[in-house]
């Protein structure tokens, strides 16, 4: 741990050792789509290599051939310097190469050590898993609960069980795929200082496979930028700085004020607030002695174990203005947009718009009364993939297109032909089925859907996760736009950028109950961090 | 665009043929091995199929007759499949719309037509009550509605027996049932359904019925906005709660129309059954398995309403023709198990299919993330 400090700076000096991994001219196509092209490249043990590249860059794609979850076309891997096919990710996890997904493939009903042993051959024994953990907790600070159930578990904590199932196998190259896109910043800053230690004292080979810019700055060694299939530029950590990956990644001049949330750039310091507000901050912020037209007054809401999830929650809306909520994920915000989609009912406290309550939990209640919701799971709430893309644009609302109870197929399509060129979704046509969209489409679905509606309040969950720079681009012009033209939009997020760059209020929200507040012109980064901590200030 | 999806569509139907052909081949292989085993001869078998459903005298008509309640079962089953319920409990549910139509037209008696049209809307009622039980337990204490209406089945079961030990019931008075025991009295001539005679067989009108109910069910699950939001409902019933689709209100009218379906089917077979069905009187074992045989079609229909058209008619084909069977001399319980053979045929492609699209749409999924 004391070396991680000074090994989160970066490279040091090129030591020179025997490639883990040297991929040459790797090609995979999926139909008409190649996803890598002719990809070269070099993993050293002791080093920590960065991967970066927008969505469908092909990362992912090259993570999986070397995991053996995917076939290359042509091209060659050696492993150790020794040519080897890898058919399957046994073969991969007898080559010694683990990978901790993006997506956990972890069984929420068992215990850690169960899921830490699913997989394994022979007899279970689990005392000595257990003692398995211990030693890898003490020996990488990861701290865990054996005994833990993992669906109680928090996203980083999941994560670390990911981790840990990856490093009992003892991988001499490890990969992480977007292994931040789920944690909190301290969560992240922990992670990283346990690879450092995996990779210097160990001499292991890690890959970093990543989108966000600052990360793979101060985490790796050395950088390989991916677009559009190929490694278009191979860079030293050490000698280079964010505004030339972001060239290399999105391929032309970016600015990293509008996309700094996209890429994870911090760019907020001691003045850099100021001018970052000046700059991309709406500039007419509205009066806030306009009447709420949303009000939350006192909500409580009881988890399953009886805890509150909602803990006397209140809060206030004003026509116009975006209300960033920040905190650290798992603190009830879930919550708070399941209460606006009517989907939870309070044990107490009230919803109202402009003064008139709204049934809390009463089927279609709150999307009546002018609610907009982007959930923060699309496909939990906010889509059916089953169903076509025009019927998508119509769940909440089918008068547009019916008379007498009997839909108008013309009207439909007319009305998913407007959306679809007016929202830019890249589709095959109204009839597509949903689940035929790529992520950030789908979400462009939600978003002209609610938008049709004309809400009063537009809450917009966790909007960009998981999007590419173009959309995250897209969604935030909208959400600014909605506020514009009058509607009150509740930004629900744990990407502090992002609320930082869209928000003119934000408030904090830790274990159920907002712990603070502030307007975003006076934003003090030190105590919202303590706020998001749990520090009322 | 257009032309990629329609050579995309055509080569989706080959892959439905091909399925079909080889799953029914192989039936029919393992039938003819299985009658050749036990003595018999798989050719007369096969004649004796067919003219049993098809060829010998009035047989079309009766396999028309036989498709009607199945039909209207299948129907049933697809309004409640649609809204993502699992109502297993048909063949109950039409045994207790037979016992309503029958107590109810007995009790009410009017005027011929009128009182067909009060057998068969008792019939309704009686199914949906049912199945509205099922409902109540579902939406009130939560109790998976897949085990409630399967274990209503024997209950109901029980119940109408009951009914049919007791005159105040069902039970036809001595006079009308001779020494027979657990039988009500038959319907009156102007109590039943017309069945027309075309070309030497009588067609039962229930068949128009189920026909007209199938295609009106189609128009309504595709084209109406309830359609929509039950289908809403049984796709992702989060979305639908939050777009004012109450899974209460929904769910509940939906089992219910799927439980009154059945109901109809069991009134259609008692007033226009005819003696394939208890001949116009309620008998123990009345429902003949033409519920679990509706649960089934609407299964290899997919949910499709018009596509359980066809459907019906083969299953009742396969139920009529093989009644024939018997007489060539092979025992009936090898006509059962070939009749299983058939069935599993018909509903290992769609299995197959289903299995396939899940599997390709997730590794799209997966490609995509």
């Amino acid at each position: 741990m004391q070396s991680s400090a000074d090994g989160l700076t970066g490279a040091g000096s090129l030591v020179e050792s025997a490639p883990a991994v040297d991929i040459r001219g790797i090609t995979k196509r999926f139909g008409p789509v190649t996803a890598c092209d002719g990809v070269d490249l070099t993993l050293r043990r002791g080093r920590i290599h960065g991967i970066l590249g927008e969505n469908g860059a092909g990362k992912s794609t090259l993570m999986k051939m070397l995991i053996g979850l995917v076939l290359p076309d042509e091209g060659s891997i050696c492993i150790d310097g020794v040519p080897q096919q890898i058919h399957s990710p046994l073969a991969a996890a007898s080559l010694g190469i683990g990978m901790v997904h993006q997506h956990f493939s972890l069984v929420d009903a068992l215990t850690v050590w169960e899921n830490v042993a699913l997989g394994e051959a022979g007899r279970l024994n689990p005392a000595s898993i257990r003692n398995r953990i211990g030693e890898i907790a003490d020996h990488y600070g990861l701290i865990i609960d054996p005994d833990a159930r993992v669906g109680n578990l928090t996203a980083g904590l999941r994560q670390r069980v990911e981790i840990i199932k990856c490093l009992r196998r003892d991988p001499s190259i490890l990969i992480f795929d977007e292994p931040t896109s789920v944690l909190t910043p301290e969560e992240s800053v922990q992670l990283f200082s346990s690879l450092r230690q995996v990779v210097t004292e160990e001499g292991r080979a890690v890959v970093l496979v990543s989108h966000k810019l600052d990360e793979v700055l101060h985490a790796t060694d050395d950088i390989s930028i991916m677009r559009q299939g190929k490694v278009v530029d191979r860079l030293l950590a050490g000698d280079t700085d964010a505004p030339t990956l972001a060239r290399g990644m999105v391929g032309r001049d970016v600015s990293l004020r509008s996309e700094s949330a996209a890429l994870g750039v911090l760019v907020i310091d001691e003045d850099g607030a100021k001018a970052l507000d000046s700059n991309a901050s709406p500039d007419a912020v509205p009066a806030v002695s306009s009447p709420p037209i949303l009000t939350i007054d006192r909500a409580t809401l009881r988890g399953p174990g009886g805890t509150p999830v909602l803990d006397d929650f209140s809060l206030e809306l004003h026509p116009g203005e975006i209300v960033g909520v920040a905190g650290v994920e798992g603190n009830g915000q879930r919550e708070l947009g399941d209460l606006l989609s009517s989907l939870v009912s309070l044990n107490s406290g009230s919803v109202a718009i402009e003064g008139t309550r709204v049934p809390d939990g009463r089927s279609g209640a709150m999307a009546k009364a002018g609610i907009g919701v982007i959930p923060e799971d699309r496909h939990d709430s906010g889509i059916v993939l089953d169903m076509t893309l025009a019927e998508n644009l119509i769940l909440v609302d089918q008068s547009r297109v019916s008379t007498g109870g009997v839909i108008n197929q013309v009207e439909l399509d007319d009305f998913a032909r407007e959306m679809i060129s007016q929202f830019g979704i890249h589709c095959s046509g109204p009839d597509a089925p949903m689940w035929s969209l790529s992520g950030g489409n789908q979400q462009r679905v939600v978003l002209a859907r609610e938008l049709a509606q004309h809400p009063k309040v537009l809450v917009a969950a966790q909007p960009t996760r998981g999007l590419d720079v173009g959309a995250i681009e897209y969604m935030g012009d909208r959400l600014k736009s909605a506020a514009a033209d009058g509607v009150a939009v509740l930004l629900i997020s744990s990407e502090l950028e992002e609320i930082l760059d869209l928000s003119h209020r934000i408030v904090v929200m830790h274990a159920g109950r907002i712990v603070g507040g502030m307007d975003r012109a006076n934003v003090s980064l030190e105590s919202l961090g303590l706020m998001m901590g749990g520090v009322a200030q | 665009m257009t032309e990629g999806a329609s050579s995309q569509r055509g080569a989706r139907l080959g892959e439905w043929l091909f399925l079909y052909g080889l799953s029914i081949l192989a039936a029919l292989v393992l039938s003819a091995l299985l009658v050749e085993s036990t003595g018999g001869a798989w050719r007369s078998v096969v004649s004796a199929l067919i003219d049993g459903s098809l060829r010998k005298p009035a047989r079309w008509g009766e396999t028309l007759g036989t498709a009607a309640p199945i039909l209207l079962v299948a129907v049933g089953t697809i309004v409640s499949g649609r809204a993502g319920l699992i109502n297993i409990g048909q063949e109950g549910q039409l045994l207790v719309g037979a016992a309503f139509a029958t107590y109810f037209g007995f009790l009410i008696g009017g005027p011929g037509p009128f009182n067909v049209v009060v057998i068969l809307f008792f019939g309704v009622v009686g199914g949906a009550l049912w199945a509205g039980v099922a409902a109540l337990l579902k939406f009130w204490r939560n109790v998976p509605e897949v085990l409630s209406t399967l274990l209503l089945v024997t209950v109901g079961g029980q119940l109408v027996a009951y009914g049919l030990s007791q005159s105040w019931l069902l039970l036809a008075p001595l006079a009308d049932r001779g020494n027979r025991n657990q039988v009500s009295s038959q319907l009156a001539d102007d109590n039943r359904l017309p069945r027309p005679e075309i070309f030497g067989n009588e067609i039962s009108f229930a068949v128009i019925l189920a026909v007209v109910a199938a295609v009106l069910v189609s128009i309504l699950l595709s084209r109406t906005v309830w359609g929509f939001r039950l289908r809403m409902l049984g796709r992702n019933p989060r979305a639908a709660q939050r777009s004012g689709v109450a899974q209460t209100r929904y769910g509940a009218t939906a089992l219910m129309l799927s439980g009154g379906f059945a109901g109809l089917a069991g009134a259609a077979m008692l007033a226009g059954g005819g003696f394939a069905f208890g001949n116009y009187q309620l008998v123990p074992g009345f429902a003949t398995n033409i519920g679990w045989t509706g649960l089934l079609v609407a299964l290899v229909a997919r949910e499709k309403a018009l596509v359980a058209i066809p459907v019906a008619f083969i299953f009742a084909g396969l139920r009529t023709g093989s009644s024939f069977v018997g007489a060539t001399g092979v025992e009936g319980r090898i006509t059962d198990v070939i009749q299983g053979f058939l069935v599993l045929a018909l509903l290992v492609p769609p299995a197959v299919m289903f299995l396939r699209d899940r599997r390709r749409s997730r590794a799209a999924a997966t490609d995509r993330a």
